[in-house]
């Protein structure tokens, strides 16, 4: 029963983890109708920065006088890079492409990814990097008979709030109404006066900061390695295609059964567990290709 | 308060306006009439700012908007209602509505400290049954729930022009008539309007003026007995 529990809760760490990557991702698509390729990246960027900021602190002489809490103020700083990072590349790399097909679209997010991976090996070389002391700070909780992370019960805690942030902001708020409206229909918004270019950059500016939020939290209990980037993207497509790309509910459902499935195929499948992942794909992609939230 | 001077507009490659001019004038129903393809929603694309203009100029109360963005024309008092209503599916029609009353209030706090008519009451009193759609999705609305959301929610913006396009397009008959009223209500309230028109009958009954489109020229201009005398016009309408 403890392991039972011990395995749910990874589940939901790694959903509440893959929650926020997926959830930037559809958000973008949804708005702007753009398939970012490179939102791995911004998350691996997210997790870099956040682990460079966190682990530079600790070995500072003034870190002591931080504690848990200033350490832990200090993680977003990673997601705040990453949305200025794409506050500055909807503008001048993807504007220009709106009119364009599709594939244009899928060069210039590839392009990025390229350029994005590479940066960050300049910026912060081949070594991994970590917050593990954030993740040491907050010790273990009790479950049973085992000891259980207490970070990952406050990364899960940070998707459940996440969620719950996203879904009030785009369902309860003016700003939500403008962003809803403009993904329906830019032309008309336009027409109703909302300047489209500043509500494309906000969007992709969010979408950026979820990424590097996924990777700011990810970081004091794994390490920000090159190529993250890459893994996270593939495993946010699946969620996506199983959720729905543009929805927030089908990103929520999409990563909990991620999530569930790959805890469970750690467990009991361990040489074919990203082939389930993939087949759940393959199957919902051909009963219902708009995923479970989708709509065509 | 709207002059359209020679303007030239193209649709990718095809060359769709040429020389295009026409004139809206305070408290003015003008109607733009012409067959399918003729080049009447161009004209008015071209006049919100949707298609790039590549010669001519168009002004908007004697200020040059040739170049300016449709958002920052609607901020200048233009509404517009589009041949496909343009309601947002997803939205509730209350969303629909708030979202040109909120660039209403900013254009009105920009331009005489916030006072205006209340847009409410305006937009509500040409369609009542508006009020009673507020709740329901924009999906979830027949053709002429949708066309009165569209001319309702242009109203909210409190514009000085509204620019209408096949209002009264798919409308049943009965239903025409209660456009035509709003029309004229709208007109009495201060607001001029630019119609596109399909149907030469709907416009002559309600256009103070006429212009006539063929092939994206104008062919005639004048009041609605001279257009209905008019051979050349009753010609390229017909076909």
């Amino acid at each position: 029963m403890t392991i039972f529990i011990i395995q749910l809760l990874n589940s939901f760490f790694y959903a509440a983890v893959l929650f926020l990557i997926a959830a930037g991702l559809s958000l973008i698509y949804g708005v702007m109708r753009i398939v970012n390729l490179a939102h791995g990246s911004l998350y691996a960027l997210g997790a870099y920065v956040s682990a460079w900021v966190v682990g530079g602190t600790v070995g500072h002489a003034a870190s002591g006088t931080l504690g848990l809490a200033g350490l832990l103020l200090l993680l977003p700083v990673g997601a705040v890079a990453v949305a200025v990072v794409g506050a500055v590349i909807e503008p001048t790399l993807l504007r220009p492409l709106y009119r364009r097909p599709e594939e244009y679209h899928l060069l210039i997010t590839f392009g990025l990814l390229m350029i994005l991976e590479d940066a960050m090996k300049f910026l912060f070389g081949g070594t991994p990097l970590t917050a593990g002391s954030i993740m040491d700070h907050m010790g273990s909780i009790p479950i049973g008979r085992l000891l259980y992370p207490t970070y990952n019960l406050f990364v899960i805690a940070i998707g459940l709030i996440a969620a719950l942030g996203l879904w009030w902001i785009i369902y309860r708020t003016k700003f939500g109404v403008i962003l809803r409206a403009t993904s329906q229909d830019r032309r008309m918004a336009a027409a109703l006066g909302l300047n489209v270019s500043r509500v494309y950059v906000q969007a992709f500016a969010i979408g950026c900061f979820m990424a590097g939020l996924g990777g700011a939290v990810v970081v004091p209990a794994q390490a920000a390695v090159l190529g993250m980037g890459i893994e996270a993207l593939i495993l946010a497509f699946v969620v996506v295609v199983i959720g729905g790309l543009g929805s927030l509910e089908g990103a929520l459902v999409g990563a909990l059964i991620v999530g569930l499935v790959r805890t469970a195929g750690i467990q009991f499948f361990p040489e074919i567990e990203l082939a389930v992942l993939y087949l759940i794909a393959m199957a919902v992609l051909l009963i219902r290709p708009t995923g479970l939230f989708g709509r065509a | 308060m709207l002059e359209v001077n020679a303007i030239d507009t193209y649709r990718g490659p095809a060359h769709i306006l040429s020389g295009v001019s026409l004139r809206v004038d305070k408290k003015e129903v003008v109607c733009l009439v012409g067959r399918n393809g003729a080049g009447k929603t161009t004209t008015i694309e071209s006049i919100m700012g949707f298609l790039p203009v590549r010669a001519g100029q168009i002004l908007f109360h004697d200020e040059d908007v040739t170049g300016l963005p449709p958002h920052e024309r609607a901020k200048r008092g233009i509404g517009y209602s589009p041949e496909d209503c343009g309601v947002f599916p997803d939205l509730s029609v209350s969303e629909n509505l708030m979202i040109s009353r909120w660039l209403g209030d900013e254009v009105a706090k920009r331009r005489n400290g916030g006072q205006r008519v209340d847009p409410d009451a305006q937009a509500f009193s040409l369609f009542p049954e508006v009020q009673s759609l507020l709740q329901r999705q924009g999906l979830h609305l027949s053709g002429g729930q949708r066309k009165m959301v569209a001319i309702a929610r242009a109203m909210m913006l409190s514009p000085s022009l509204l620019l209408l396009d096949e209002a009264f397009e798919g409308l049943a008959p009965v239903v025409v008539n209660r456009f035509a009223e709003a029309v004229t209500k709208i007109k009495a309230m201060g607001v001029s309007i630019l119609m596109a028109e399909s149907h030469l009958g709907a416009a002559t009954r309600i256009g103070d003026r006429l212009y006539a489109i063929d092939r994206g020229e104008i062919i005639f201009h004048g009041s609605p007995r001279e257009a209905l005398a008019d051979e050349k016009v009753m010609k390229a309408l017909r076909g």
